[in-house]
């Protein structure tokens, strides 16, 4: 069931960029001054939660080109000199592609059982991240700032993440892949 | 029926194919891009001081609501001390106007000691006012981003300055905008002096809010309370600027505190030194001092 005109047009593109768009704000937000200690310790590990939960509900959407270019980018707004650039874009497409591996693990089960898969996927990005750093710019890094920002992450995770899975509330994409039938993303149930 | 189920199939086992494939790919182009990054860390550079120039304006459209809104928390906490407050700043007052008598003595003092001594002072500091857009904290990283750049004369290497003390070195310099790398950055090493032994020493952050003092030729000197300022050797600081007090000395490791706050830093001032010493390319001075350059 697809109507053409302008509105829905206008409908279908929104819906179809707005993930891109929220992942955007949310680096851009990164580099803000809250000037909240703990809070803005934590920012650069928000487009992760971002990732993960759009991976969740629409990864069509959210394509790895467009996770690339804004790791990328994450990364040259937030690195020093010396820091790693695309090792964000490598953590976010990784996160990407275990989320679609074990969807049916994630989605469409009870909210715990999302927040524990994002736990994991979280530590695994952090230790990367953390490990990458340390190789690269070959000096001991202290570890504890990284747990910080993952510890808040995780206790941020369930305020955050029910606000960013309203976006698939129209998509038929709540259950598995290969159980989806005919409906593709961006129809509308009726 | 059943050649289009088969055809599905295929176009599905396909699909899967082509999609592990592009995974791999974006995996390769990640790690392309990282060694590129390792190898030209010029086109890394211009890549950052790029993204910095698009990302500064909507920065600061951020920055000016939150810290409208920290003002207003603050002036409501201020309110509810202003009287003692009032008590304190008078007293303190009182003391620094002797200590501005004192100050003024020892500079007419110090004017004709030099003068007998034919003493050549350093090339003449000024200052560039900067609003601070973005915090550039993370777990790898202590920085800051101003709205600041080469059109008003900011370089990399240049001190950053707030009314308490030495706050980093310009690390990056776009059009309009640059990157500060606090002291308390892994990659800041500062050459400092004690200021009651004259000793020299390096001040190494290594992202914890206490800086590290190596390199001291006797560390048995260094006492907890005594001030760290800058030394000017490497020329691309000015001499004397306060950088932080020791609090620790224990076991052949001296903690430093600095004496910046920077979690509720706003303004701070990059000081034009003239030289720009050994660390990044010299860039073109401006013609003429722009609005919005305080030249002291």
């Amino acid at each position: 069931m697809r109507a053409d005109g302008t509105l829905a047009i206008l409908d279908r593109w929104g819906r179809a960029a707005l993930p891109g768009t929220v992942l955007l704000f949310f680096v851009l937000l990164t580099l803000a001054p809250l000037r909240a200690p703990y809070l803005s310790d934590t920012l650069p590990l928000l487009p992760v939660l971002v990732v993960f939960q759009f991976s969740l509900a629409t990864p069509e959407r959210l394509p790895g080109l467009l996770l690339l270019v804004m790791g990328i980018l994450l990364d040259l707004l937030l690195g020093g000199p010396g820091a790693p650039v695309g090792i964000s874009a490598l953590g976010f497409i990784l996160v990407r592609a275990a989320v679609i591996s074990n969807r049916r693990y994630l989605v469409g089960v009870p909210f715990l059982f999302q927040w524990i898969g994002f736990c994991i996927l979280c530590w695994g990005y952090v230790a990367l991240v953390w490990a990458f750093t340390t190789l690269w710019t070959w000096a001991p890094i202290d570890p504890v700032p990284a747990m910080l920002q993952y510890i808040v992450m995780i206790v941020i995770y369930p305020l955050l993440a029910p606000l960013l899975a309203r976006v698939r509330a129209r998509d038929p994409l709540n259950v598995p892949e290969l159980s989806r039938g005919s409906a593709r993303p961006g129809e509308t149930t009726t | 029926m059943a050649i289009r189920d088969d055809f599905e199939v295929v176009a599905s086992q396909v699909r899967t194919v082509v999609q592990r494939f592009a995974l791999g790919l974006l995996v390769i182009v990640t790690f392309g891009v990282m060694l590129v990054g390792k190898a030209d860390t010029v086109l890394v550079e211009h890549a950052r001081v790029l993204a910095l120039d698009m990302v500064s304006p909507v920065l600061e459209a951020i920055a000016r609501p939150v810290a409208y809104t920290n003002r207003a928390i603050a002036d409501l906490r201020e309110f509810a001390s202003l009287r003692e407050e009032n008590a304190r700043l008078r007293e303190e007052n009182a003391r620094l106007l002797a200590w501005q008598t004192a100050a003024r003595r020892l500079e007419n003092e110090n004017e004709g000691l030099r003068s007998l001594a034919r003493f050549r002072e350093g090339p003449e500091a000024s200052f560039i006012t900067a609003r601070l857009v973005g915090d550039s904290v993370s777990a790898y990283m202590r920085g800051a981003l101003l709205n600041v750049g080469r059109r008003v004369g900011v370089a990399p290497g240049q001190a950053v300055v707030t009314g308490e003390g030495l706050a980093g070195r310009i690390a990056e310099v776009g059009e309009n905008s640059s990157r500060v790398l606090y002291v308390t950055d892994v990659n800041s090493r500062l050459p400092v002096l004690v200021e009651r032994t004259r000793e020299r020493a390096i001040l190494v952050g290594d992202n914890s809010p206490r800086l590290r003092l190596t390199l001291l030729q006797s560390i048995a000197g260094v006492q907890t309370g005594d001030r760290i300022i800058t030394s000017g050797h490497g020329g691309s600081f000015p001499v004397g600027i306060p950088v932080g007090e020791v609090v620790e000395t224990s076991e052949g490791t001296v903690r430093v505190r600095p004496f910046t706050d920077f979690s509720r830093l706003e303004f701070v001032r990059v000081v034009d030194y003239g030289v720009t010493g050994l660390v990044g390319p010299a860039a073109p001075a401006p013609a003429a001092p722009p609005a919005g350059v305080r030249v002291r």
